[in-house]
């Protein structure tokens, strides 16, 4: 039945955009910024893995190896040099810098590459791990779900495991108390938008491999991430893909009963409402102090 | 009374007020001494400086930071568009309608965006104005992808849509400058210190926001209206676009957040930096967006802000004396 | 008091918040090996002065020197790395690590993490209601379980001063008084102990030396054995003394 095959792909797409989320996710949930240029930076890993994966004939797992030293690279000079210094300026600063960089990103981009429609050439489009009568899973999709798992499960093993992972979250709780620990927090931001980075650029070569992509596409995927962190809650891994579920299967009903037009504005509703309603996200969990 | 025409602030007053009536008498007067480019640039900043006084209003005297104005610049846009071209009524009435719509578009997406705090806030309107943009893409009375030659407009001379946006852009400024001295100024300037105890004295903080988002989706749109007049070829990717915001934040941020000058000077910067780098608009955007940056980081205030701290410079005070 | 048995030495210590001043001309000495407490009411500027040692306030002049090294203006992160580890007050335990990670956060620093096992093992000894508890999240605990948290935590390092904010706040006496009793032990095993407290009584019976301080200023110091309860209180209210009267 298409519904079902319509469901399935919902959820598998899902692991998609819990990647895409899971970034800012973390961003988010350790310094409170709402990075604004994210959607962007993920875009930008999809041209270098594009380039890259150009320059070594086809070979993708090379080229997202190299585009993470870039993207590691970027995000931590902007983290260092830009938004470190306007993380305690007030509200305001922190959004509009990250606004800044969004713009000159994507105008970046747009110069070096044009304006056309650009793709990850890949095979996994095509070929159908399962192909029942029923429904069939493509490729691309369970690489999708997958990947979205593996990096999950990865980081909350850091997270719970690693002197690294625990000063981020002690961080997160606490910055003065973190710093009385010896723990350079300024630095430690810098490191977390690093993970973020790799983290992202893993999502933007999925991204280029699933979809066709111009340099605006940043702002679309901005909204993606921003929805499924608000509807997962923060910090919380798992949530993230519940979340990323949630919009795949929003974005992929909407298709089916209305119409692929109306694919991206399904899944934009969708948020809308979750972000009206219920601003803490479906799966949050209130923090004492 | 001698005493008090020699006195040194009604001296200083006099000499704003009469620069002020100059400077005006000069753009009233533009279209009999200038070229035809001349004026249509300065079309452009007029109806910047409108839009930055609105985004300024929002901002840096509400502390709501809208990524989502560019909603009324495509209603307006279109409503100029619908009215003038599928119904073949007047301009000035697609204009009009062009306002009241994104007022009332502005109501009914209030509710749900002033329950979001902060940065959903920020986000939600920019999904709004994402949503818009999609919706009118394949919305079939409108034309969807294909969007409205505006032929009304031709029938406008640039001297026409000149005078327009002047009046639009003083009347913009006109209008936050009379605004912040009404009780509802009073209010915003309470919320700005602190919302907490603004709200005690009474402040009513969700009216306050509600009025102050509604006025700047009136002028919003009218100006939306005005541009596209000028512009005269309506799409919806790019009446929507986040572009127009971009410019709005620029004009504000590098001209100095939270004062009525700093757009003003805002839009003439950005609309001559945009002419003079008109055939690499890449690299306009990414100067703009790499200055907008540097300007946060060591002028937070712009530069009239800036001017304003160090030499306590000010031409148009909403202090009241 | 010669000089090399001195760990930690503030000088003239002026702090501004803006434009209120909160400490004026500050000098305390602290000797190796002792307990010393800060006395004074709320507001005083107890926690300022701790505040200001451990890098999270700028003094305006004066200067801290520990180990002969001098340590003002440095960032808290290098402070705490040279061996000075603080209590802060309300306990400040990260609410949402287990407790066993807030203990293992106490050994962030590189030195301190190849010893984590035995410091564990050290810091259940000292409060075994904490081994109980370990894989709980803190904001769990009870008040004086976190207080508990919090002092063990700052030990995990193996620093040579702990500064003890205030850690009797809201506590039933009868934990207090096991607290203090752990404080010593701490001490006995050569750690340098700084208390700042709000109690003159148990001020003087836990520690070796008292500094008393009224609205920024040290207005009265002295071996505690050797100090009269009256007059510190005295010291202590200044001239709000007999307001209630």
């Amino acid at each position: 039945m298409q519904i079902i095959q319509s469901l399935l792909n919902g959820i598998l797409l899902g692991g998609l955009y819990a990647m895409v989320a899971l970034g800012m996710s973390l961003v988010f949930g350790i310094m409170k910024l709402t990075n604004i240029a994210h959607g962007d930076l993920i875009i930008v890993a999809t041209y270098i893995c594009m380039v890259m994966a150009v320059q070594f004939s086809g070979n993708l797992l090379l080229a997202v190896l190299i585009t993470i030293c870039f993207m590691m690279l970027i995000g931590f000079l902007l983290q260092t040099f830009l938004i470190n210094k306007v993380l305690d300026k007030g509200p305001e600063p922190p959004l509009l810098v990250t606004f800044g960089i969004s713009i000159t990103l994507s105008n970046i981009l747009l110069l070096v590459f044009g304006a056309d429609a650009r793709y990850i050439p890949n095979t996994l489009k095509t070929i159908n791990i399962v192909n029942t009568e029923h429904f069939s899973i493509s490729a691309i999709y369970l690489l999708n779900f997958i990947v979205a798992i593996v990096v999950i499960c990865t980081l909350h093993y850091i997270m719970k495991n690693t002197f690294f992972g625990r000063s981020i979250r002690a961080t997160a709780d606490d910055v003065t108390t973190a710093e009385l620990m010896g723990v350079n927090t300024k630095r430690i931001y810098s490191y977390t938008m690093c993970l973020a980075m790799v983290i992202s650029s893993i999502a933007g070569l999925l991204v280029g491999m699933n979809y066709t992509y111009y340099p605006s596409t940043g702002t679309e995927y901005l909204i993606y991430a921003f929805g499924v962190v608000v509807i997962g809650g923060m910090g919380n891994q798992m949530g993230i893909l519940l979340g990323g579920i949630i919009l795949g299967i929003a974005q992929l009903m909407g298709a089916y009963f209305f119409g692929t037009g109306y694919q991206l504005l399904a899944g934009y509703l969708v948020l809308l409402i979750i972000l009206t309603i219920r601003p803490q996200g479906i799966l949050s969990k209130a923090t004492r102090r | 009374m001698i005493q008090l025409l020699a006195s040194k602030p009604f001296k200083i007053l006099n000499i704003k007020i009469i620069v002020l009536i100059l400077i005006i008498s000069i753009f009233l007067t533009l279209p009999l001494w200038s070229s035809e480019y001349i004026i249509s640039v300065f079309v452009l900043i007029f109806l910047y400086m409108s839009l930055g006084q609105m985004w300024n209003l929002l901002a840096g005297y509400t502390g709501l930071v809208s990524l989502g104005q560019q909603i009324f610049i495509g209603l307006g846009g279109y409503s100029l568009a619908v009215i003038t071209v599928l119904y073949q009524l007047p301009i000035a009435l697609g204009i009009i309608v062009g306002g009241v719509i994104s007022i009332l578009f502005a109501l009914i997406i209030s509710q749900p965006i002033f329950k979001m705090r902060g940065d959903y806030f920020t986000i939600g309107t920019w999904i709004v104005a994402e949503c818009l943009a999609v919706f009118f893409s394949v919305w079939t009375y409108v034309r969807g992808g294909l969007g409205f030659n505006i032929i009304a407009a031709y029938k406008l001379s640039t001297t026409d849509i000149y005078y327009m946006a002047v009046a639009m852009g003083l009347g913009s400024i006109a209008l936050v400058y009379f605004l912040l001295r009404t009780k509802i100024g009073l209010a915003l300037m309470a919320m700005r210190d602190n919302e907490s105890a603004a709200e005690t004295l009474g402040v009513e903080l969700y009216k306050t926001k509600l009025k102050v988002f509604l006025i700047a989706a009136f002028v919003t749109g009218l100006t939306g209206g005005l541009l596209y007049l000028s512009i005269a070829y309506i799409q919806p990717r790019a009446s929507f676009s986040i572009t127009w915001t971009v410019a709005m934040v620029f004009i504000v941020i590098i001209g100095g957040i939270g004062t009525i000058e700093g757009p003003i000077l805002g839009a003439f910067f950005f609309i001559l930096i945009k002419q003079y780098l008109y055939n690499y608009p890449g690299i306009s955007m990414i100067i703009l967006g790499t200055v907008a940056i540097l300007t946060i980081l060591i002028a937070p205030k712009g530069i009239v802000g800036t001017l304003q701290e160090r030499y306590g410079f000010e031409i148009l005070s909403i202090r009241r004396r | 008091m010669t000089n090399d048995n001195v760990l930690l030495a503030i000088d003239k210590l002026n702090v501004h918040y803006r434009q209120f001043q909160a400490l004026y001309d500050v000098s305390v000495k602290i000797k190796k090996g002792s307990i010393v407490s800060i006395i004074g009411s709320n507001g005083a500027g107890k926690s300022t002065l701790l505040n200001t040692i451990l890098g999270i306030n700028r003094p305006t002049s004066g200067s801290v020197t520990f180990m002969d090294q001098r340590i003002d203006g440095l960032p808290t992160n290098r402070i705490a790395a040279k061996g000075l580890s603080m209590s802060p007050e309300g306990s400040r335990v990260f609410p949402n690590l287990t407790v066993k990670e807030n203990l293992l956060m106490g050994a962030y620093i590189p030195q301190a993490r190849k010893n984590k096992e035995a410091m564990l093992e050290k810091a259940y000894d000292l409060f075994p209601v904490l081994k109980e508890k370990s894989k709980q999240e803190a904001n769990y605990l009870s008040g004086g379980q976190r207080q508990m948290l919090a002092i063990a935590r700052a030990i995990m390092a193996g620093p040579k001063i702990l500064f003890c904010d205030e850690i009797s706040l809201g506590l039933a006496p009868v934990v207090i008084k096991d607290i203090y009793k752990k404080i010593q032990e701490i001490n006995d095993e050569g750690i340098t102990i700084v208390l700042i407290e709000q109690d003159v009584k148990r001020s003087l019976k836990y520690s070796d030396y008292s500094y008393v301080i009224l609205k920024g200023n040290i207005v009265m110091e002295g071996k505690s054995s050797e100090l009269p309860v009256e007059e510190v209180t005295d010291a202590y209210f200044g001239e709000n003394k007999y307001a209630i009267y």
